[in-house]
Order: C-alpha cells, then structure tokens, then sequence
C-alpha cells in the first residue's frame, strides 16, 4: 500500500464535472445488476407469445380468398409490436424505480458517492444502464419478431401467388400483389417501429428517474412514472380538445391556456412514437429523416428530465 | 506534522426540519474537530448523539446548516475531497449480485483505477481483509463479519490518506471484531489517518490517539486518550520490591530506602467506560443528586 502512496496521490488529479467512464461504470454495473435480478426472463413467455401466434389464424382472416390478405400480417405485427411497447415501457419504469431508492435505502449509495463520483454521472449511469437493458431485451423480442414475421409472409404469398394464378390474374400482376404483401413483412420500416418504441421507453424511464430523485416510495415512483405515460399518451387528443376550433381553451381564460400550455411542455408527447410505430404496422413509408427527428425529441426530453433530476438530487440528503 | 490537518470540522451546526410546520431538530450544535495526518481519532456518544450525521457532513452527503468541514483542506462539499477518503457505513450493504472481487473492482474503477494496477489491488485488497477464499462468491452469501470487511476492503481500495469507519464492528463476533482492530492498528502503522466512530470503548480505546464525545449534538470532551482519562485529583506511584510494611509511609520513605526505586509518578487512568458514562449521564439523574445535596 504504502509502496504505491507516493505515485497514487500524484496520480490524483482534479475530478471531472462529468466522466463518460465513471458514467460507463455505472451503466455497466446497472446492466449486470438487472441481468443477475433475471429481468430478461420475462422475454421466455413473449417469445412463446410471438412463435405461438405463427400457428393461429386470425378469426377474420379468410385465407388467399381474403380481399386484403395483408392484414393478417398487420394484426401480427400489431400484435407484437403491442407487446413490446407495454413491456419495454413497463420495464424502463419499474426497473428505473426499483434502482435509486433501492441504492438509498440499502445504503449502497453512501458508498458510491463517498468516491469521487458526481452525483450526475451516477444518474447518468443508472439512465444508461436502464436503457442499454431495454436495448437488448426489444433488441432480442425484434429478432423473434422478425424471425416468425418471415415465415407468416411466407406462408401468406406461398398461399396467395397459386390462387391469384389459379384465378388467370397476369404474372406482372401477381408479382405487383405479392410485393405488396411483402411489404408488410420484416423491412426496414418494421426495424423503424421498434426503435420509435426503444426512444419511447427511453424518455419514460427519464420520468421514472426524475421522480425517485424526490420520491420515498417506489410505489409512489411508478405510480406517478405510470400516471405521465397516460397523460403523455393522452396529451395529443387533450390538445386537440383544447386549442383547436371551437375547444375548450378557447372560452377559457388566459389562466387555463397558461396551464394548458405548461402541461404540454412537461409531459412528453408520446403521440410521436406511437405515430411511428403505427405506421410501421402499416406499412407506410418512414423516412430517415422522420427516425432523426424522432431521435432528436427523445434526446431533448432525455436532457430536460436528466437536468431536472440533478438539480433535485445534487441537493438531495442522505 | 503537516499543516493541513486530515480532517477539519468548524462549528458545524446541522438542523433537520422533523415536520412540515414543525419546530427543527438540530442534529449536531456548534461541533469543532481537528484531526492531524496519521492519527486515529475516535468519536464516541450514545445513540442519537450526532455521530452519523457529523461523518456525513464530512463526507458531503448532507449540507451542514452551518459551519465547515474540509478533508486535506478541501471543502467536504467538493468531490475532489472524496479522492483521500475511504468510507465504511454502518452494517454496510453492498450489490448482493456481485462477488467479492467484482465489488472492489467497481469502487476501484469509480476512483479511476483500471488494468494491471487494479487487479494487483484487487488481491492485495482481498489478502488484507483474509477473503482470499471467498473472492469468487456473492455477496449474498457472505456473513456479516465478512460483508463489515469486504467493506474495509472497498474503503481502502484507492489507497486513501483518510478512512472513515461508521461501527466497523456492529454486528461482528469477537474474533472478527479483533480482526478489524488489528487492521485499523495496521493502517495507523501506515500512515493513514483514521476517523472512527463505536461504541465498543474498549476497542476505541485500545486503538485511538485522541478521542472525542460527542452528546446531545454537542462535542462534550475532546482531547488525548491519556489525558482524558488521567484523573487529576490523584497521584498513583508505582513502586517495585516494595514491602507491605513501606507503603504506609512510602512518600517519606521512598527516597531514602535502599533497594526501592520509584517506577513512575504520574495520574493513575480510569477507563474510557467510565469516562463515556460519566459525560452521558442523562441529566435528570445529576439533577436528582443536586436536589437531593439542596435539601440535606
């Protein structure tokens, strides 16, 4: 100990405002936290969920006769993509709110700040370290997705192309129908969806974050983590209410367009992922630029929620 | 000596606001300490006394009210003064998912160290605390005794100038308990100044230089352990071959009988025990006394 005591205290510099490796420690140990907690276990019974589905039709369905034969894929897609949005928003709250006051009440914490660790690159890590998790557990639901999405488009075209035949349609017509279908299929628009859904998951897990920075419970923390996912859901039809032609806002005072207002710039609009999710169902077109902007938003959010935390929680006693 | 002193606390006072509307509590009134490199300095009081939440304010993890506290001479408040400190809590809990070594390979790659350097630490750290064998299980399976010193382990793990230990023996049998004062002598033979907190005052006193007792958020007496424990108003002499017959007379007598030397002369000590329960002797058992010493 003694051997190295000259050479340590020389290596002791200035502590940085904020390290992107501390900030990596941190993330790196919140990964291996919620992995040993088995967290990914909940990913056996979604998979069984998705391959189970490959072997029902859907009631409506009506095999190659059906006049859109697409939407059985839709209904697939949809399906899932459900799935992974309810879990992945779920798990970015629970697992956000179990970690800090867990941290706090076991006393964890008092022996991480004790170091030379910044109370932002903590929050910062723990953040990360949530989101690296729900990365890899939609990364790993998007795989099985993609992998039974393939065979139903294949089952669907190997059942469409012999009756559209059988029916005397033209070959360049066929083939016009079958890319259709394919389109519905596992493309890059599918891939666009998840990742509307990973930035959504995101921003809730920052909201997650900013409560149990003030919190005393973590019930109190999902809860209220639960509360602005269904305001923020809801927001956009709220608005619409409010500040379109003949709303409510309009008859009201300056007072409850002020609140109004305020209200739509603290909860996140989740509107916006969902409308991207929902058009990689259907199959519409999303352009890079949309996912950029898209990645832009959550960003914003994911600072403003991160800032408000370490404001709340520099302050904060233990 | 340095001029910097290890650990500098002045007149901290910290008041916690209990309720709502209610009247604040104040936790720690006016505390001054001082506390010099390579000493090993023990503050003692009972439960409730001031003791945690002093070390937290030294460590930065509550804003005192008012007053400072600096470690090396800087602000506690900073983060570059948690660069000199090792800090062990009170019954320590760490990540239970983690094993022994993967938990001091996390604090030590928070305080910046990483390759070959933190892995040599890893088992100088492990041999020193004798969790050599226990290095690859988890957490969640050690004892008590074992968490206190993986505790240890991750305290001293960027070589700190300053260790802090919060009960380091709460809950530790007496072997593990004497295992740990063993380790606290051996960081004093170090170098490394130590600020300890107990309730064992056997172990504080066997272990401290200077010792400090803090009550009712009040630091009561501070000073050298030998001092503190001198009592003033006596006179012990220590004599060697003496005979019952000479100790009637031994202060006339001692410096004209041949064959008795006088060892030493000096205050004879009460116990650290004493001195603790004498200064947090609730006081409406002293008021009592006086009451009873007014009426005879």
């Amino acid at each position: 100990m003694s051997s190295s005591n000259k050479k340590t205290q020389r290596q002791r510099k200035k502590t940085s405002f904020i390290s992107p490796r501390r900030i990596l420690i941190i993330a790196q140990s919140t990964v291996t936290q919620l992995v040993r907690m088995k967290v990914f276990y909940f990913l056996a019974p979604i998979a069984a969920v998705f391959v189970g589905i490959q072997f029902f039709d859907a009631p409506w369905y009506a095999g190659p006769e059906a006049s859109q034969p697409q939407q059985e894929l839709q209904m697939h897609k949809n399906l899932c993509l459900g799935t992974m949005m309810l879990f992945s928003s779920l798990f970015a709250i629970v697992s956000t709110a179990l970690l800090i006051p867990r941290d706090i009440e076991d006393r964890t914490l008092y022996t991480i700040l004790c170091k030379p660790v910044p109370r932002l690159d903590y929050l910062v890590g723990k953040l990360l370290g949530v989101m690296a998790v729900v990365f890899i557990a939609l990364a790993v639901m998007d795989m099985i997705l993609v992998v039974t999405l393939h065979f139903r488009t294949g089952a669907v075209l190997a059942d469409l192309e012999p009756y559209l035949q059988k029916l005397g349609w033209p070959q360049e017509l066929v083939d016009e129908k079958l890319d259709e279908i394919s389109a519905h299929g596992p493309t890059m628009t599918l891939q666009y969806g998840v990742l509307a859904y990973f930035f959504k998951a995101s921003v809730i897990a920052a909201v997650a974050l900013l409560i149990s920075t003030f919190s005393t419970s973590t019930l109190f923390t999902i809860a209220s983590s639960v509360m602005i996912w269904i305001i923020g859901a809801a927001q956009n039809i709220a608005r619409q209410g409010l500040f379109e032609q003949g709303g409510l806002a309009e008859d009201s005072g300056p007072i409850a367009k002020i609140l109004a207002t305020l209200v739509s710039l603290l909860f996140p609009d989740f509107q916006i992922f969902d409308s991207v999710a929902e058009a990689a169902t259907r199959a519409a077109d999303i352009s890079s630029e949309q996912i950029l902007q898209l990645g832009g938003f959550t960003f914003f959010y994911l600072a403003i929620y991160t800032v408000l935390s370490w404001f709340v929680f520099s302050d904060k006693e233990f | 000596m340095s001029d910097i002193p290890a650990v500098e606390v002045s007149g901290l006072v910290k008041d916690f606001q209990t309720s709502f509307r209610g009247p604040k509590l104040r936790a720690v009134d006016n505390v001054s300490l001082r506390i010099e490199p390579g000493e090993v300095y023990g503050m003692i009081g009972p439960n409730g006394s001031g003791k945690s939440t002093t070390m937290k304010a030294l460590l930065g993890l509550v804003k005192p009210t008012a007053g400072t506290c600096s470690i090396f001479g800087k602000d506690s408040l900073k983060v570059d003064s948690r660069n000199d400190v090792g800090f062990l809590p009170e019954n320590p809990y760490f990540y239970k998912h983690l094993t022994g070594a993967e938990t001091i390979k996390f604090y030590g790659k928070l305080c910046g160290m990483r390759g070959a350097k933190l892995k040599h630490r890893i088992d100088e750290m492990l041999n020193l605390v004798g969790l050599d064998d226990a290095r690859n299980r988890a957490l969640k399976g050690y004892s008590k005794g074992m968490l206190q010193r993986i505790g240890l382990a991750q305290a001293l793990v960027q070589d700190p100038r300053l260790v802090i230990l919060d009960e380091p023996t709460a809950g530790v049998d007496p072997s593990g308990s004497r295992e740990i004062r063993d380790l606290i002598l051996e960081l004093k033979n170090r170098g490394i100044t130590v600020f300890l907190c107990s309730h064992l005052l056997e172990q504080v006193q066997e272990v401290c230089d200077r010792v400090g007792i803090i009550n009712h958020g009040k630091m009561v007496r501070q000073g050298k352990l030998d001092d503190l424990i001198a009592l003033e108003d006596r006179t012990e002499i220590v004599l060697e071959n003496a005979s019952p017959e000479l100790l009637d007379q031994i202060h006339t007598l001692v410096d004209v009988t041949y064959g008795v030397d006088m060892i030493s002369e000096g205050n004879p000590r009460t116990t650290l025990e004493d001195l603790f329960l004498r200064e947090t002797k609730p006081r409406r058992t002293v008021t009592k006394k006086r009451r009873k010493r007014t009426n005879s």
